[in-house]
């Protein structure tokens, strides 16, 4: 049975925070991540037809095409500071309570600090607690692949607080 | 389980400070999805997963029926097929025929193939085979040319009638006068489809004349040797002209034996002649089955088309999967690049 209209309206209430969450730690910034997550849900409505719930949940699937978003926003960027040489310009300076209320300053900073790709793997494993097997496909590698890319980025999270914390 | 469990324990604080702190979306942005209006239905969309099964079901389709249309089209009816089978041109000769029909019959047949020549001593082997249409035929025409063999003056050397539950076969090896032989094949010929024809003829005149000569020759070597023991000799001159006449006299006999076996030779032709009823043909199948038949074929006709066509196109479209993942690959590894530097 193909979903429905209503089906994606309940599915985009229910994962909208998880979408949001998974963008801020991609890109690190709340305005972009805020503009990649409404551009998500606009192509998963239009593209609400092909999802087929057999090959996995809607988080999941929401969450691929997310990081798909995020890529082609990251080539964009990419694209135009290359073209404008205005790499140093734009990249944006650390800013207090991005990836989210509450985090100690030297975790928000250390985060930071990480590269997208690992921040993305702690976003899917340990915020937004999807199993090894959903974060691996929306990552496109194995489980195992996913489980030491994750321990990877947690050691290197916490020897930059560790390093923060000792400054 | 929750995930949070399965982290390492030295990173258990960490896990649980970052998921406790997740972020979420404010209200603007859930209003912006919320107001997110949905496509307008479009009339057709490409889904490749959904084509290419129902394109390769269009095609099994269309083969079928095709092959089916074809089948029917094609297969002949069955009145049409007993038709064929009665109107097969077959000369037959069942019952003894005058000799007079025989020879016209064997001159339509045979004008162009080698006649005996007068005059001349000459060997003649003919190998016939010829088909008729069953098994009584077979026995009946087997009868006839052995019959009509011994009416022309002929013998039969050997017979042979085989006639098992499938295919029967008489094989008979005759001598019939040579002067004979042509209306002998030709009635033969007659018994039904003349299968093969093969005629031999030797020329015997030569050697006869040969031995002839030879036998001349010593007859009269024999006379003067007899004429010479006439006359007194010495012992030692008779003992060896006695024993030249006694091998010329040998030698003259010998000749005159092989020369009476040639002209033996040249006055009756050999033929063998083998007569065989068709196989019985296989039970006609009805017109479904020759539907079905043609149907198969035209089937294996378009596998055939098919699996040439993969044979063609197979490395090509090897080459463009190859490329294809190729391009997969790249473009993971260039976006796992763009994440570790952004």
């Amino acid at each position: 049975m193909k979903p429905s209209a209503q089906d994606f309206a309940e599915a985009a209430e229910r994962h909208l925070d998880d979408v949001h969450a998974f963008l801020v730690y991609l890109t690190g910034d709340r305005n972009v991540a805020e503009d990649l997550t409404a551009e998500t849900f606009a192509r998963a409505l239009e593209r609400w037809r092909r999802y087929d719930p057999r090959r996995g949940s809607a988080r999941t699937w929401l969450c691929q095409l997310a990081r798909s978003t995020a890529i082609d926003h990251f080539r964009a960027e990419e694209r135009r500071r290359r073209r404008e040489g205005r790499w140093a310009l734009d990249t944006p300076a650390s800013e207090e309570g991005v990836f989210g209320e509450g985090l100690s300053p030297e975790l928000e900073r250390a985060l930071s600090r990480l590269s997208a790709s690992e921040r993305e793997v702690v976003a899917l494993r340990i915020v937004l607690e999807l199993d090894g097997e959903s974060a691996a496909r929306v990552l496109g590698i194995s489980a195992t692949a996913c489980s030491t890319r994750l321990s990877r980025a947690l050691q290197k999270l916490e020897r930059e607080v560790s390093a923060d914390v000792a400054a | 389980m929750s995930p949070l469990e399965l982290v390492d324990d030295r990173f258990g604080e960490l896990a649980r400070e970052l998921h406790a702190a997740r972020p979420v979306a404010p209200e603007g942005l859930r209003e912006r999805v919320r107001a997110l209006a949905p496509p307008a239905p479009r009339r057709f969309e490409l889904n490749l997963r959904m084509l290419v099964p129902a394109a390769g079901l269009a095609a099994i389709a269309v083969s079928l029926a095709v092959a089916g249309g074809i089948g029917v089209l094609h297969s002949p009816k069955s009145t049409e097929h007993g038709t064929i089978q009665a109107r097969r041109p077959v000369a037959r000769l069942a019952a003894p025929v005058p000799q007079a029909e025989s020879k016209a019959l064997g001159q339509r047949v045979f004008g162009a193939t080698l006649a005996p020549a007068a005059g001349r001593l000459q060997q003649y082997d003919a190998n016939l085979t010829v088909r008729v249409d069953n098994r009584d035929d077979l026995s009946k025409t087997t009868q006839d040319a052995l019959r009509f063999t011994r009416r022309l003056g002929g013998f039969v050397v050997w017979a042979r009638y085989a006639a098992p539950s499938d295919r029967g076969a008489s094989e008979l090896a005759l001598r019939v006068p040579v002067d004979h032989v042509q209306q002998a094949i030709a009635h033969f010929s007659a018994y039904g489809t003349l299968v093969s024809q093969r005629i031999v003829l030797k020329d015997l005149q030569q050697r006869v004349d040969g031995l002839t000569a030879r036998i001349s020759r010593l007859r009269a070597e024999v006379a003067a040797l007899k004429e010479q023991l006439g006359r007194v000799l010495t012992p030692e001159r008779r003992a060896l002209l006695e024993q030249r006449l006694q091998r010329d006299q040998a030698q003259v006999a010998l000749l005159t034996r092989s020369k009476a076996a040639s002209v033996r030779r040249a006055s009756m032709s050999r033929i063998a002649l083998t007569i065989a009823d068709r196989p019985k043909p296989a039970a006609a199948p009805g017109r479904l089955g020759r539907t079905l038949h043609e149907a198969g074929s035209v089937l294996a006709r378009e596998l055939e088309v098919l699996l040439y066509a993969l044979v063609v196109a197979g490395p090509l479209l090897l080459i463009g999967l190859a490329a294809m993942v190729a391009g997969r690959v790249a473009r993971r590894r260039s976006d796992e690049r763009l994440l570790e530097r952004s």
